[in-house]
C-alpha cells in the first residue's frame, strides 16, 4: 500500500508540471487575445523601435500588452520555422521580423501561414522597391519596415590627405572605386575600406544597382549571361588580387576598423550609421557619397542592402489586434518614423514620412549635412528586383565558385556555368 | 510457476513508461526522418520524390565539399589529439612527477569549458589583431600580421587547434583511468627483466590499453563527424555569410544540414538524406576501426572459417 502511494506521488510529481503548463497557457490566450507577441532581433536596432510603436500603441490602447521579444536572427529564423513545420499551431507569436531576403520563400514553402494583409494597408504609401519584396501571387504579406538604401560613407579629412575631394567620389564606378581605393593604399599605406571576403553583400548590391538579380522575372536563374553578376565577380577578384580590403572577420571587428580610424570608408546600408556614430569623437569628419555604380548600361548610383519586414502569423493567438497594431503605427504614425529615426538612425519605408522635420535637419556628424533627405532620395531610385526563393542559395553558389576563380583554376565563363550548374541542382 | 508469470507480467507493466517513451521521441522520430529522405519536404510542401535525393547526394558539391572538410578534419584532429592524450596520461602515470593533481586538473579544465565561449575565445586570440598575431610580432617570428580568418590553411588550424585544446583532456582521463587499472606488478616484472620504461609502455601499456583506444577513437570520430558548434561559431557570419569560413573550409556535414533547413530554402527530406549519409558513414568507419583493432585470436577464428 505504501508502496503504491509513494509511485503515485512519484507519478503526480512528473505529470503534474505538464498539465500545470497547458493551463497557464491557456489562461493567458484565454484573455480576449488583448496580448500580441513580437518576435524581433538586434538590441540597438529593431527592439527599441518596436517597443516605441507599442508604447504608443498602448497608450491609445490601455487594454492592450505589447510584449516584444529579444532573439538572436538565426533564432527567430529557426523557431518560427521549426513550429510552422512541425504543424502545430501553438507557440507561435503574432508578429515576426522577417530579412526582405526571407520573406518570398516563407510565404511559399509555408503556405497559409502568413496573414494576406493586402486589404488592411495602402502599398502606395510605401517605397516600391520594398513593397515589391512581400508581394506573393498577387497578395502582400508584409509591412515594409526598414530601408537598406546604400551609401558610401567616407572620412573627408582621410580622404583629403590622399587628395580626394567630395566632388571625386561622387557617383563613380566601382572599378573607379578600386583605382582610388589602390591610389589611398599608394599614398597612404593603409587600406581604404575594410570587409570579409566571405562575405557576399557587395553582390547583393552591385546586382540591385543595375536592376539585376541571380534569377529573371519568372524565378529561373539568370548566371549565365548576367552581365552584372559578370562584372560584379571580376571586381571581387580585383579587390582580392590587389589586396584592396583590410580583412576583417565579422561585425564587429569590421565597425572597430571603422571607429578606430584605421580606414577611411565604409559601404553599405543606412543601418551602418548608428554603427558610424558610435565614435563620437569622429563628429562632422565623416560624409557620404552616392554608391558606386557598374559599368553596366543602366546600372544607377543607388542601391539596397539588407532591411526587413514585418509579418503577421495567420496561426497567431492575437491575429486581429496585431494587424491593427501595425496599421496605427507603421502604417500611419509619421510622427514615430521621425522618433526612430532620430533615436536609432532607422529609415523606415513608409514615403509620407520622408519629408519631416528630422529628414530635412542638417546632421553636425555628417558634414553638417542633411544625410536622412539624401539617403530618402536615393532610396527612392532602388531599381526592382525580383528576389525570389533561392537568393540565400544563389549567394552561397556565387562564393563557393569564387576561390577557384581567384587562383585562377577556372575562367569566369567557366565560373558562371559551375555556379549556374550548382544552383540548378539545389532549386530541383 | 503463476507467481513467477504474474511477477514476469508486472515486470513488464514497469517497461511500459519507458517503452513508450522511447517509441514517441525516439522510434517515431528515426521511422519518420527514414521517410522524409524519400520526400521533397519543404517547408510544409510535401511530395515523394523517391530516391531523389539520394542520387542528388553524388551530383552536390557543397555535399562532397562537408564531407571532404569533415574527413579532413577526423583524420588530422583525432589521431593528434588521441597521441596528445596517451603521452599526456602516460606523463600522469609515472611514478616520478610531482604535483599530478595540478596537472591533471589543468589538462581537464578545457573540457567543463562551455562550446560556445571557447570557440568564441580562440577566434578573438587568433583575430587579426588578437593576441597570436601580436604575440608573433613581438617575437618576430613573421613580418605581417597572419590573416587567419581569410584562407582555408590556416582557418582550419585554427579549429583543429581549438579543438585539441578541449577535448584531448576529456580523452586523457579516460587512457588514465585505464593506466591505473594495470597491475603494477607488470611493470615491476618487466623493470626486473631489465625492460626500459619506453618498452614497456609499448608492450604492456599500449596492448591493455587496447579496448579503451578503440572506445575514444570510435566515441571522437562520431562526435568529429557531428563536429558543429565549433565551425558554425568560428564562421563569421554565422548563418548570414555567403560561406562557412574562407572556401567553406567550415561547412562540415553538420553545419550543411543546419544551413539546408534554415539558411536555404527550407529543405527538410533533402537534409534528413544527409543526416542519413553520416549514419551510413559512422556505421562503416566504427566497424572498421573494430576490425582494426580486434584481437589476434579472433583474426585467426575469422580465417579458419574462411578456410573451411
Amino acid at each position: 500500500m505504501k508502496k503504491a502511494l509513494l509511485i503515485l506521488l512519484v507519478v503526480m510529481c512528473l505529470v503534474a508540471p505538464i498539465f500545470a503548463e497547458g493551463q497557464t497557457e491557456k489562461a493567458s490566450t484565454a484573455g480576449m487575445a488583448k496580448e500580441v507577441n513580437v518576435w524581433c532581433w538586434d538590441p540597438n536596432f529593431n527592439i527599441p523601435v518596436m517597443e516605441e510603436a507599442a508604447s504608443r500603441y498602448e497608450a491609445m490602447h490601455p487594454d492592450v500588452t505589447v510584449i516584444v521579444t529579444e532573439m538572436a536572427k538565426a533564432d527567430v529564423e529557426q523557431k518560427i520555422q521549426t513550429i510552422l513545420a512541425s504543424g502545430t499551431k501553438t507557440g507561435l507569436p503574432d508578429i515576426c521580423l522577417v530579412e526582405d531576403y526571407n520573406v518570398q520563400k516563407y510565404v511559399t514553402y509555408y503556405p497559409g501561414q502568413f496573414t494576406d494583409l493586402s486589404m488592411s494597408f495602402n502599398y502606395d504609401n510605401f517605397a516600391d522597391y520594398k513593397e515589391s519584396i512581400g508581394i506573393v501571387d498577387g497578395k502582400h504579406y508584409t509591412v515594409p519596415f526598414d530601408s537598406g538604401v546604400t551609401g558610401f560613407f567616407y572620412r573627408k579629412d582621410m580622404m583629403a590627405k590622399a587628395g580626394y575631394s567630395a566632388a571625386d567620389l561622387e557617383n563613380i564606378t566601382w572599378d573607379k572605386f578600386c583605382d582610388i581605393a589602390a591610389d589611398y593604399k599608394a599614398k597612404t599605406g593603409h587600406y581604404m575600406f575594410a570587409g570579409d571576403a566571405l562575405d557576399g553583400g557587395f553582390f547583393r548590391v552591385m546586382l540591385q544597382s543595375s536592376g539585376r538579380w541571380y534569377f529573371d522575372k519568372n524565378g529561373d536563374p539568370d548566371i549565365l549571361n548576367n552581365e552584372a553578376l559578370k562584372e560584379a565577380i571580376k571586381i571581387y577578384k580585383r579587390m582580392v588580387e590587389e589586396d584592396l580590403r583590410m580583412p576583417t572577420s565579422g561585425w564587429t571587428p569590421w565597425v572597430r576598423a571603422i571607429n578606430e580610424g584605421d580606414v577611411a570608408t565604409i559601404t553599405s546600408g543606412i543601418w551602418i550609421m548608428g554603427s558610424i556614430r558610435a565614435a563620437s569623437d569622429q563628429s562632422g569628419l565623416w560624409d557620404v557619397a552616392p554608391t558606386p555604380r557598374l559599368s553596366f548600361m543602366g546600372s544607377k548610383n543607388a542601391s539596397n542592402l539588407g532591411g526587413s519586414s514585418w509579418m503577421v502569423l495567420e496561426n497567431g493567438p492575437a491575429k486581429v489586434t496585431a494587424i491593427d497594431f501595425l496599421k496605427e503605427t507603421f502604417g500611419k504614425d509619421v510622427d514615430f518614423y521621425q522618433k526612430i529615426l532620430v533615436g536609432q538612425g532607422a529609415m523606415g519605408s513608409y514615403i509620407p514620412s520622408l519629408t519631416g522635420a528630422s529628414y530635412t535637419a542638417n546632421n553636425a556628424f555628417f558634414n553638417n549635412k542633411p544625410i536622412f533627405k539624401t539617403m530618402a532620395a536615393w532610396s527612392t531610385q532602388v531599381p526592382m528586383v525580383n528576389v525570389g526563393l533561392f537568393t540565400y542559395d544563389a549567394d552561397t553558389a556565387v562564393m563557393a565558385n569564387m576561390q577557384d576563380y581567384y587562383d585562377g583554376k577556372i575562367t569566369i565563363d567557366e565560373a558562371l556555368k559551375k555556379i549556374d550548374a550548382q544552383l540548378r541542382n539545389v532549386m530541383l | 510457476m503463476a507467481t513467477e508469470a504474474k511477477r514476469n507480467k508486472i515486470g513488464w507493466y514497469f517497461l511500459i513508461p519507458i517503452t513508450v517513451l522511447l517509441a514517441v521521441f525516439l522510434l517515431y522520430p528515426i521511422l519518420y526522418s527514414i521517410y522524409l529522405t524519400f520526400t521533397s519536404k519543404r517547408g510544409l510542401l510535401v511530395s515523394f520524390v523517391g530516391f531523389a535525393n539520394y542520387t542528388k547526394l553524388f551530383k552536390d558539391p557543397m555535399f562532397i565539399k562537408a564531407l571532404g572538410n569533415t574527413l579532413k578534419i577526423l583524420l588530422i584532429q583525432v589521431p593528434i589529439m588521441l597521441i596528445l592524450a596517451l603521452v599526456f596520461a602516460a606523463l600522469l602515470n609515472s611514478k616520478h612527477i610531482k604535483f599530478k593533481g595540478f596537472f591533471r586538473t589543468c589538462l581537464f579544465l578545457p573540457s567543463v569549458t562551455s562550446l560556445i565561449a571557447y570557440i568564441i575565445l580562440f577566434k578573438m586570440l587568433f583575430d587579426y589583431n588578437g593576441m597570436i598575431n601580436d604575440l608573433l610580432l613581438s617575437l618576430g617570428l613573421v613580418q605581417d600580421r597572419i590573416p587567419w580568418g581569410q584562407s582555408p590553411g590556416p582557418a582550419t588550424f585554427v579549429l583543429i587547434i581549438a579543438m585539441i585544446w578541449r577535448w584531448t583532456g576529456y580523452n586523457m582521463i579516460f587512457y588514465l583511468s585505464a593506466m591505473q587499472n594495470i597491475s603494477g606488478n607488470l611493470y615491476e616484472a618487466a623493470e626486473i627483466d631489465g625492460c626500459s620504461p619506453t618498452r614497456s609502455f609499448f608492450s604492456i601499456t599500449l596492448p591493455l590499453l587496447k579496448p579503451m583506444i578503440l572506445f575514444t577513437t570510435v566515441m571522437s570520430t562520431i562526435g568529429t563527424l557531428q563536429l558543429f558548434d565549433e565551425p558554425m561559431n568560428l564562421s563569421a557570419g554565422g548563418t548570414t555569410a555567403a560561406l562557412m569560413g574562407p572556401d567553406n573550409c567550415y561547412l562540415t556535414l553538420s553545419v550543411y544540414i543546419y544551413n539546408l533547413c534554415f539558411h536555404s530554402v527550407p529543405k527538410f527530406g533533402y537534409a534528413a538524406t544527409v543526416s542519413y549519409a553520416i549514419l551510413i558513414i559512422v556505421a562503416i568507419l566504427t566497424f572498421l576501426q573494430f576490425r582494426f583493432t580486434e584481437g589476434e585470436d579472433k583474426k585467426l577464428e575469422r580465417k579458419a572459417r574462411r578456410m573451411k
